[in-house]
């Protein structure tokens, strides 16, 4: 049962990115973004597809207040981002995003449980210790608290950095190549995760990704080429993704 | 594989900085100590009296002992012979008749007795006669000064009651011909006329000492030596050197025969620059910079290792074999520490002079000392700079190449944990050595204050080695306390309390800054206390003590203690004696003592028998135990100008701190001590005693007490010893910011993850203050333990009173100094890789 963001116009969008641009130094003048503009429903799984260099991954950063776009405007569940500051960004970032990156970013130095607690300790609210040990519980990893992460897998890692942007309840959560660094059939577990959170708790989920069978597991696939929103496919499945994708990486 | 090292080290700029760093001073502290000691140990003397003479005969200026042992074994008999000597301070006098027998000599022109003796002079208005840098004033016979030769250039030879001067002296004095002079020698107080300047041939007098003259019929009395204390030999030209040297040998039977630049060795020890003092000193600072810089530069390297385990992993996992990257590691720390070499040598070069300089300021030095750079010593710096970094990449490297290459696919690599066993022996055999030489050094000895500096250098060792472990015992109590404080604090303990071998790295520096610098500040405030204190409980019964400029001679202590309403005198005159055990001679703080009166006026304690009388000495209890004396013991003792006396031993005595380990009769002591001058006398009366002696020696100086005046000596070494101290504290602290910079550069990736999860810089820098923290209490806590043991079992050895602190003020101010170059050492490198970015790189290490 999938929700498809277009059939439910009604549905309000929790990032709205509005004309961004996006210029790194040193790139001899290339945009990375070129005026972008795109909206993300909540309770929705898109994907942010193209080449590389295409600018998906700064379209993430942006939209997740990492990086600071050079013009335009970003909404974060309602909330402009782009006038706000240190620390309030930052703040504005633990409320209500989470992350799930392809390098895992777990801390070696704690366990998997207090792993999952840190965001919300650093935001300085008490911890959901209920919601976190069911999080847990979807994602497989009862029983394994008191690991480290550096006695896991992969796999186990990934499903562990999911954990934790699952458990402090985000509005929003961006996948960056989540399964970039599994095997075929451990990214697909992680996918069926991601695909879970969405349809079970109501999750919107962000992901950038070059593979179009991750891709098929979204809602909705938009594709970049060049800093630019080029074209995008509502319900993708992994054949139409790839011809999507050859399209644009022909152009 | 170089290229390929040479290719990583742009990735790790923060790991390579810090090693080139720390090798670059390891190398600039080792080349600036070895090339002070050089320079002291090849020091020339400034300039030779007897240049003027062919050959000089000189009397004792050494106690040599010959042992021999024999060993016998099966059919074999072994003998063995060891030569030891001692220097004397006093110079051995001549048979009177040997300059006559001399001269006699076929190819002999004349032979030249020479008496030399130190003398206190100075101006009838009181002010004190010295030679360039505050050189002493050596007194000698007119004859003697063709010598050198002192050519007169005004006036004429001193005659009876008159004394020619060197031209430097009476430059600084403003003695002119027919003025007067005070000369104070053993045999007394003589006002005598200045009858004539003198000079050596193009300069105003020598370096280092100051000539007088006298006339050659009183320089007997004046001296009080009972022959020359060298014969110098002018032979007739054509004479063939070899043949005059055997005959001049033969004739002086066991005196040395002194030829070239071994001729200033017969001067007197007194008017030569000292160099002894020094050497001992230069190399307390080579020992303690070696230590600390080896030991920061191992820490530094194996850390530098340690933070590069992922890149290593990822060669291991493209191919290369263990061996291969054995020989990365030591051709990259070899290359490093060259580098390093290139600025450090010059910079040791600038260190030994800035310290020379210094040194020469404080007195602690010869004047005429200078630093010679010897390439030879700035080589082995450099290889030494290279070996300890070689071998400590090695070690690190050790566990590290054996790295599973899959760990390259992981976040972080661990290295495989182990050599358990090999910091379990290193720790128990540092820790045995340390509580060895604390129990069985007799640290209330000369050897005391270098031994403790051993010991808690070894114990350092076993910190070391134990590091991992005793921090991760120590954190965990410290960092509950310290994860009170919210969520950086709780982080800040799992962080501290997860990686105990980053802890251990970055604490063992302020380990070393604080017990090294401690243990030396607190041992040394400790002697000085106790001195002072036996100082004052030695003269209260007195009351009051008499000094003059540069000493008194015993005649005039003879008749103060016969001053009407005086019940009792007690002085001390100041020497070296010379005692042997085993065939080994060793000098010893000797005092000349002289007791007259009723009542006593200097309480030195005694705990068995009775103060020095005629034959027999009192010793200090350090040197009774040491040399298993017994009350009643016939001794030999070897007097200053080398005289070998047999003492009873009569007496035992505690109070020996800034005093002496031997009291011999006064009289003994000033007939053979070069100078023979009485420092102090301690008097008990009552009645207008100041009065009589204010109108009988105006030049007599009556202080109620003499606590707190050290000797100049004393001085020079605690100013010296500072100066160390200063050194020794800049070093370590630059070795406890330089460990923290590189422990915080390898975080780059550890904060920009925590700052994806939400953590604000603001949180980081708390995280990291709470981290710098946990760190400095841990390492102060083992310093803290370490200092209590090397200080409490000196000051245990010292007068039974285990003390920990000391002084509290120089307790507190090293805690707070530490503590604060620490947190300071531990939050400013993180702020500057923070503040460089206000969001971190997403993946960072992608």
């Amino acid at each position: 049962m999938r929700n498809s963001g277009m059939n439910a116009p009604a549905r309000r969008p929790v990032v709205e990115v509005l004309d961004v641009t996006k210029t790194y130094p040193g790139g001899g003048g290339a945009r990375a973004l070129d005026g972008v503009s795109v909206a993300f429903e909540a309770g929705s799984f898109c994907a942010v597809m193209g080449p590389s260099g295409s600018g998906k991954s700064t379209l993430l950063h942006c939209a997740a207040g990492l990086d600071r776009p050079d013009s335009g405007r970003v909404l974060l569940a309602g909330q402009d981002i782009g006038g706000l500051r240190e620390p309030q960004l930052t703040q504005a970032r633990r409320r209500r995003v989470g992350f799930v990156f392809q390098s895992y970013n777990l801390m070696d130095a704690l366990s998997v449980w207090h792993n999952i607690l840190l965001p919300q300790r650093l935001a300085g609210v008490r911890p959901d210790r209920d919601w976190a040990r069911e999080v847990m519980r979807r994602v497989g990893l009862t029983g394994r608290e008191n690991d480290r992460p550096g006695q896991l897998s992969g796999g186990q890692r990934q499903r562990v950095a999911l954990a934790r942007a699952l458990a402090s309840r985000p509005e929003v959560i961006f996948a960056d190549e989540p399964t970039g660094a599994l095997d075929l059939s451990t990214g697909r577990e992680v996918l069926g995760l991601l695909r879970e959170a969405v349809d079970s708790t109501g999750t919107t989920i962000i992901m950038v990704t070059h593979d179009p069978s991750a891709a098929a597991w979204a809602d909705r696939a938009v594709f970049l080429a060049d800093g630019r929103i080029v074209t995008e496919l509502a319900d993708p499945t992994a054949e139409k993704v790839a011809a999507q994708m050859m399209a644009v990486t022909v152009r | 594989m170089i290229r390929l090292a040479l290719g990583t080290l742009r990735q790790h700029r923060g790991a390579y900085a810090g090693t080139f760093f720390a090798a670059l001073l390891a190398v600039a502290l080792l080349a600036g100590g070895g090339l002070l000691l050089a320079s002291v140990l090849t020091a020339k003397p400034p300039a030779d009296r007897f240049a003027a003479a062919t050959l000089v005969v000189s009397g004792d200026r050494a106690v040599t002992l010959e042992k021999v042992t024999t060993k016998e074994k099966k059919d074999k008999v072994k003998v063995k012979r060891k030569v030891k000597s001692e220097r004397l301070t006093g110079a051995g006098s001549l048979p009177a008749d040997l300059a006559g027998r001399l001269g006699d000599l076929p190819g002999v022109a004349t032979a030249v007795a020479d008496v030399a003796f130190p003398v206190q002079a100075g101006t009838s208005d009181g002010r004190p006669l010295r030679g360039a840098d505050n050189a002493p004033v050596i007194g000698h016979g007119w004859a003697s000064a063709p010598l050198t030769p002192y050519v007169l250039r005004t006036g004429e030879a001193p005659g009876p009651g008159q004394v020619v001067v060197d031209a430097d002296l009476a430059n600084r004095s403003g003695a002119t011909v027919g003025g007067r002079l005070v000369v104070t020698t053993k045999t007394g107080v003589r006002s005598m006329t200045v009858s004539g300047i003198a000079a050596p041939v193009g300069r105003d007098g020598l370096p280092a000492q100051g000539a007088l003259f006298v006339a050659d019929a009183e320089v007997a009395s004046v001296s009080g030596l009972p022959g020359p204390t060298a014969v110098a030999v002018l032979a007739t030209p054509g004479t063939d050197p070899v043949a005059l040297r055997a005959a001049v040998e033969k004739a002086a039977g066991k005196a040395p025969v002194l030829t070239g630049a071994d001729r200033v060795r017969a001067d007197l020890p007194g008017a030569l620059p000292d160099y002894i003092g020094p050497i001992s000193m230069f190399g307390f600072v080579i020992g303690i910079t070696a230590f600390s810089a080896v030991f920061v530069l191992t820490g530094t390297v194996t850390l530098g290792v340690r933070q590069r385990l992922r890149e290593l992993a990822l060669l291991r996992a493209s191919g290369a074999t263990p061996g291969q990257l054995r020989r990365l590691l030591g051709v990259e720390s070899v290359l490093l520490a060259g580098f390093a070499a290139l600025p450090g040598a010059p910079l040791g070069v600038l260190f030994a002079h800035l310290v020379a300089a210094r040194f020469r300021d404080l007195g602690a030095v010869p004047a005429q000392f200078v630093v010679r750079t010897n390439v030879i010593v700035l080589i082995a710096a450099a290889v030494a700079g290279m070996l300890v970094t070689f071998v400590g990449a090695r070690i690190a490297g050790r566990r590290a190449v054996r790295i599973a290459p899959t760990q390259a696919l992981a976040e972080t690599a661990n290295a495989p944990t182990g050599g358990l066993v090999v910091r379990a022996v290193l720790a128990v055999v540092t820790a045995a050595g340390a509580v060895a030489l604390l129990i069985f050094v007799p640290l209330d000895g000369p050897l005391g204050m270098g031994m403790s500096f051993v010991s808690s250098a070894l114990l350092l060792c076993t910190v070391a080695a134990l590091g991992p472990l005793l921090i991760r015992v120590l954190t965990t109590p410290v960092s509950r306390l310290v994860g009170l404080g919210g969520a950086t604090g709780w982080l800040a303990g799992l962080v501290t309390r997860a990686e105990p071998r980053r802890v251990a790295a970055v604490a063992v520096p302020l380990v070393l800054m604080f017990a090294i610098n401690a243990t030396m500040l607190l041992n040394s405030a400790l002697i000085d206390d106790l001195t002072a204190q036996e100082q004052v409980d030695r003269t209260a019964s007195a009351t009051a003590q008499v000094t003059a400029q540069g000493g008194l001679p015993l005649g005039t202590v003879e008749k103060l203690a016969a001053l009407d309403g005086v019940t009792g005198a007690a002085a001390t005159l100041p020497t070296r004696a010379i005692v042997e055990q085993g065939g080994k001679p060793e000098d010893f703080a000797t005092q000349g003592l002289l007791v007259a009166g009723d009542e006593s006026a200097l309480d030195l304690d005694l705990r068995a028998g009775t103060l020095p009388g005629t034959g027999a000495f009192a010793a200090s209890e350090y040197i009774t135990d040491q040399y298993g004396w017994r009350l009643g013991d016939d001794v030999p003792i070897w007097l200053a100008d080398g005289q070998q006396v047999h003492l009873r031993l009569a007496g035992v005595y505690a109070r020996a701190r800034g005093f002496g380990d031997l009291a011999l009769p006064a009289d003994l002591v000033a007939a053979h001590d070069p100078r023979g001058l009485v420092s102090t006398v301690g008097l008990r009366y009552h009645g207008d005693v100041p009065d009589q002696i204010a109108a009988s020696w105006p030049e007599l100086r009556l202080t109620p007490t003499l606590g707190a005046a050290p000797a100049r000596d004393a001085q020079n070494q605690q100013g010296a010893w500072e100066l160390m101290v200063v050194i020794s504290l800049g070093f370590t602290a630059i070795a406890v910011v330089n460990t923290f910079a590189i422990a915080t550069a390898a975080r780059r990736r550890e904060f920009a993850g925590l700052r994806l999860v939400g953590a604000t810089t603001g949180q980081l820098h708390r995280l990291v203050g709470r981290e710098a923290l946990i760190t400095v209490s841990a390492g102060l806590a083992l310093g803290i333990l370490v200092t209590a043991i090397v200080v409490g079992a000196f000051s245990t050895a010292q007068d039974g009173t285990p003390r920990v602190f000391v002084d509290a003020g120089t307790y507190a101010a090293m805690l707070g100094g530490v503590a604060a170059l620490g947190l300071v050492a531990g939050v400013v490198p993180a702020r500057v890789l923070l503040g460089r970015r206000s969001l971190p790189a997403l993946g960072d290490g992608r």
